[in-house]
């Protein structure tokens, strides 16, 4: 029974790592590039929820307006920090820039939320539901229903609308689609502010499960890295899939094992993938042309 | 070395031993010994971040490995520091060489990300680790004792001051040795590297050990220095101070390292005192508008470009006087100074420096020409190949290269006879290049077989297919832009070092022989294809026919048997050209054998012995160059089927 509630704490846990897993993709299809302070884009996202729902507004109303701030902040942080690497074609510029905004953002946090960890009030009752004998907590089934949700959305947008076609056409090709009159600065604009979105929200949604602070972006960020390598940088059910084993994997570890262990399994599935099948499991691995 | 120089460097070192003497002052000693330390650690960084050019967010932990190896192996077995040293620098380059193995692959953000996941790992390791390492309590050492005497903090100062030395001068040879080539070739194309017989994985590894050694040094001093060690010190805090170190002293300079060091140790104290820091930021903000006014007025600016450093710098005094308390900026500091060096100081403070004292990187290109042009016949550079008989030196046989749907070779079989030009010509999309790539095992057939000299090819790695002796030129020229025309073929002639990391370190005989032996050949090489006026120019600032003729140089120095031309004569003047075939020539009359891909069809049907011809990935025609011409299927190829000829 407790290696079942392990898993179901372990599924919530890995669909927030896919879906912050899905805003490095977001941005790696675009520009091929990717937001080191994704984790602290989610860390922003739980404390403005927070302040939020200090200042009495109702969590489901606070949703959107944190989903806004996500995009404000994601566009922020492609006009200063990666705007100007792509122009230059500097990798270890965008990589560099984005690490040094990350830092300052978690920074900003400490000094104006303070170092200590909060607790963000759940919206749903806490009493644990039983499934096949197992608790759930109900902000559990939140968290995974949200978190497929805000996934599907965004491929419907990519698949439906015309700017969404857009977004899919600089993915494909960016000097193509930029021939094609396609503004592709804006859509690299966009592309990260919907990733910052994703994670603003996953920020939200995993807060009233644990405790929020300044310092919980960080290694979120890394180990939905984990997850995106796993699962392949440019595959959608690989993100899923990743995210479940890790999330398993951790809850696992944390209870068999030390809770000071729990975020290796993920570093060393992490190191294990890129040196054997560096496309990721469900990834293809691209062509290099000569 | 310039008598300007050694006096220069005669007097740093005279300065930084007597400095604990005069200062006396215990606090700046160890301030001092600290700015040392890191600027071992940042030496072995630079080699990493400045000469491979990957992002390395590990070593605050490899950092922490050194640290910590010296700190167990004194607590649990009371070892002495002679010990401890040696084994803190082979434990953490043991460590260096893990890290580097998943690199094994991936670069770039990957790379990036799997340092961070490593140091992170280390991290969490020393912190739960505690029957080895006593968890987060940390550990006491005391400084170390030789002989049954305990050194003081100033004779300790100077024990570091020696290994700094030491250290500088050891990196120093290695990064002008063909290592450090190696590194920056790898950087710079690692198609060509591996196509130059330089193993791209093998060097990425050796770069990480080396580095990771230093890192084992850097670690092993620090915590004798501290005599107290804990694990939140090599945290991601300390690799993004130790990346801006690099960055901003400057890349690939020694000076840069320790310039860098410098800041990342005084910065934080400066911090500390807020009032000292208003001062700083007004300063910086009054120098920067000033730079920038007089960079407007000289008009070698835009008012645009010069508007975000002016309100970042301007901003920041703002704010210094906004703020009551520093310390819990800090981060925000940071983070800020790396956003203004990235984009605005790209090549340090060194290179900023020597930009405007208009100091250009003079490279030293040490080979006595007078000597060389007496004794030198033109031709003795390129190796001679016998050519026996007129026997296959390649053949291959059915090769079928699929991406996904599209077979870009279709059952393909080529015989290359030893000693002649074999062109291989076909539209654009024929799968001229493909072939190029496959025999040189950047792509695997997906199905057929490849023989060179006998031997099959399959299996083998880029770099061993070149060392076996097939090297070759790029459609699209990989040359390694910021090496010199000179070391560009020095790359090339990678092979013919037997040299190790310590032959480098100490500058052994054999060292020294094989290093002038190889420059005069790369020189000699250079005087072949006629660029011997610009051995010692960079490579991106020739111009282009210049760099399709030093790839060809480059690929000689691998003293290959067959040698590959993708496209020689594209965007080559009429005058190139004619240059270009007499060079071609010349090879073959060493009994180099050549294929010729190329598009000019008058130099394809004037120095080729026999021709093939691809179509869509397969070979329509095959002969000598009159009957190629002559082949309507190969004129139907170029110039479009029958309905073009009723048209």
């Amino acid at each position: 029974m407790i290696l079942l509630q392990l898993i179901y704490s372990g599924i919530a846990l890995g669909m927030i790592y896919a879906v912050i897993a899905f805003g490095y993709q977001l941005t790696f299809a675009t520009s091929g590039t990717l937001n080191f302070g994704q984790g602290d884009a989610l860390m922003l996202g739980a404390l403005v929820g927070l302040t939020l729902v200090s200042a009495g507004v109702n969590y489901w109303l606070m949703i959107p307006l944190v989903c806004l701030f996500g995009l404000v902040q994601g566009a922020f942080v492609e006009r200063i920090g990666v705007r100007p690497a792509i122009k230059i074609k500097s990798e270890f510029g965008w990589i560099m820039s984005t690490i040094a905004l990350g830092i300052i953002f978690k920074n900003v946090a400490e000094n104006v939320w303070g170092r200590d960890d909060l607790r963000f009030p759940s919206p749903l009752p806490e009493a644990p539901l039983k499934v096949f004998g197992a608790n759930v907590l109900p902000m559990e089934l939140l968290v995974v229903g949200g978190a497929l949700v805000m996934m599907l959305a965004v491929e419907f947008f990519n698949r439906k609308t015309i700017f969404g076609k857009a977004v899919v056409a600089t993915a494909n090709d960016r000097d193509a689609a930029s021939l094609m009159g396609i503004n592709t600065g804006l859509v690299i604009t966009f592309s990260y502010a919907l990733s910052s979105l994703t994670a603003a929200f996953a920020g939200v949604l995993i807060a009233p499960l644990t405790l929020t602070g300044a310092t919980m972006g960080a290694v979120l960020g890394l180990k939905a890295f984990a997850v995106a390598i796993i699962g392949g940088l440019s595959s959608g059910m690989g993100i899923i899939v990743g995210g479940m084993i890790l999330g398993i994997a951790e809850t696992t570890t944390g209870f068999y094992i030390s809770t000071g262990y729990k975020d290796v399994p993920g570093l060393v599935l992490l190191l294990i993938v890129l040196a054997v099948k560096p496309a990721g499991l469900f990834g293809k691995m691209a062509i290099k042309k000569v | 070395m310039k008598a300007k120089n050694w006096i220069a460097a005669l007097a740093g070192l005279a300065a930084l031993a007597i400095f604990p003497v005069v200062s006396g002052n215990p606090y700046y000693i160890h301030l001092v010994e600290t700015i040392m330390i890191y600027a071992i650690l940042l030496f072995g960084l630079d080699i990493v971040v400045g000469y491979t050019g990957q992002v390395s967010l590990g070593h605050a932990g490899l950092f922490g490995v050194g640290a910590y190896t010296a700190g167990v192996l004194f607590m649990k077995l009371g070892m002495p520091f002679y010990v401890t040293a040696p084994l803190s620098i082979l434990v953490t380059a043991g460590f260096g060489a893990i890290l580097a193995l998943p690199a094994l692959r991936v670069s770039g953000p990957y790379l990036a990300m799997v340092t961070l996941a490593f140091g992170t790992i280390i991290q969490i390791l020393i912190n739960e680790m505690d029957f080895l390492t006593n968890g987060p309590m940390g550990l006491k050492i005391p400084k170390p004792m030789f002989a049954g005497h305990r050194l003081d903090e100033v004779q300790y100062y100077w024990l570091v001051a020696a290994l700094l030395v030491v250290s500088l001068i050891v990196v120093h040879r290695v990064l002008k040795s063909h290592l450090g080539r190696a590194f920056e070739a790898l950087r710079d194309s690692p198609i060509a590297s591996d196509c130059m017989g330089v193993s791209v994985y093998r060097y990425k590894v050796y770069a990480f050990v080396i580095s990771a050694g230093f890192a084992g040094l850097a670690g092993c001093l620090y915590s004798y220095s501290e005599q107290y060690i804990s694990p939140n010190t090599y945290n991601f805090e300390l690799t993004i101070l130790f990346l801006l170190a690099i960055i901003m002293g400057g890349r690939k300079t020694r000076t840069g390292a320790i310039i860098g060091s410098t800041v990342i140790v005084m910065l934080p104290k400066l911090l500390d005192d807020i009032a000292t820091f208003r001062v700083v930021a007004t300063a910086l903000a009054v120098i920067v508008v000033a730079g920038a006014v007089l960079a407007l007025a000289r008009r070698t600016t835009t008012p645009q470009r010069v508007a975000v450093p002016i309100i970042g710098t301007a901003g920041l005094a703002v704010f210094s006087f906004w703020i009551e308390a520093l310390t819990d900026w800090r981060l925000t500091i940071f983070g800020l100074m790396i956003l203004l060096v990235v984009y605005y100081l790209q090549d340090g403070i060194v290179g900023f420096v020597r930009k405007t004292l208009n100091l250009g990187r003079v490279r030293v290109t040490k080979v006595d020409t007078d000597a060389l042009a007496t004794d030198t016949r033109e031709d003795d550079a390129v190796s001679a190949v016998g050519t026996h008989g007129t026997d296959a030196i390649l053949d291959v046989r059915g090769v079928l290269m699929q991406f996904s749907g599209l077979k870009a070779l279709n059952d393909v079989d080529l015989t290359v006879k030893r000693g002649t030009i074999h062109g291989l010509i076909g539209p654009n999309g024929s799968g001229k290049s493909t072939m190029m790539n496959v025999l040189t095992g950047i792509y695997v057939p997906t199905a057929g077989a490849i023989e060179y000299e006998g031997q099959s090819l399959a299996g083998r790695t880029s770099s061993k297919i070149a060392l076996s002796g097939i090297a070759r030129t790029f459609q699209n020229v990989q040359l390694f832009g910021e090496m010199t025309a000179l070391e560009n073929v020095l790359v090339g002639l990678h092979h013919t070092f037997r040299s190790n990391f310590a032959d480098v370190g100490v500058m052994s005989p054999r060292y020294r022989r094989e290093e002038r032996a190889a420059r005069e050949r790369a020189f000699n090489m250079l005087r072949f294809v006629g660029l011997e006026n610009v051995a010692a120019e960079e490579a991106r600032n020739l111009p282009y026919g210049k760099q399709r003729l030093l790839e060809i140089a480059r690929a000689l120095a691998l003293d290959p048997q067959l040698l590959l031309l993708d496209e020689p004569a594209a965007g080559l003047t009429a005058p190139d050209i004619r240059e270009l075939v007499a060079i071609i020539r010349k090879v073959r009359n060493h009994g180099i054998t050549l294929v010729l891909i190329e598009h000019h069809m008058d130099v394809v049907m004037s120095v080729c012995d026999t021709v093939s011809v691809l179509d869509f990935g397969q070979k329509i025609a095959e002969g000598k160059p009159s009957e190629i011409q002559a082949n309507e299927k190969v004129i139907e190829a170029y110039l479009g089927g029958q309905a073009a000829q009723v048209a």
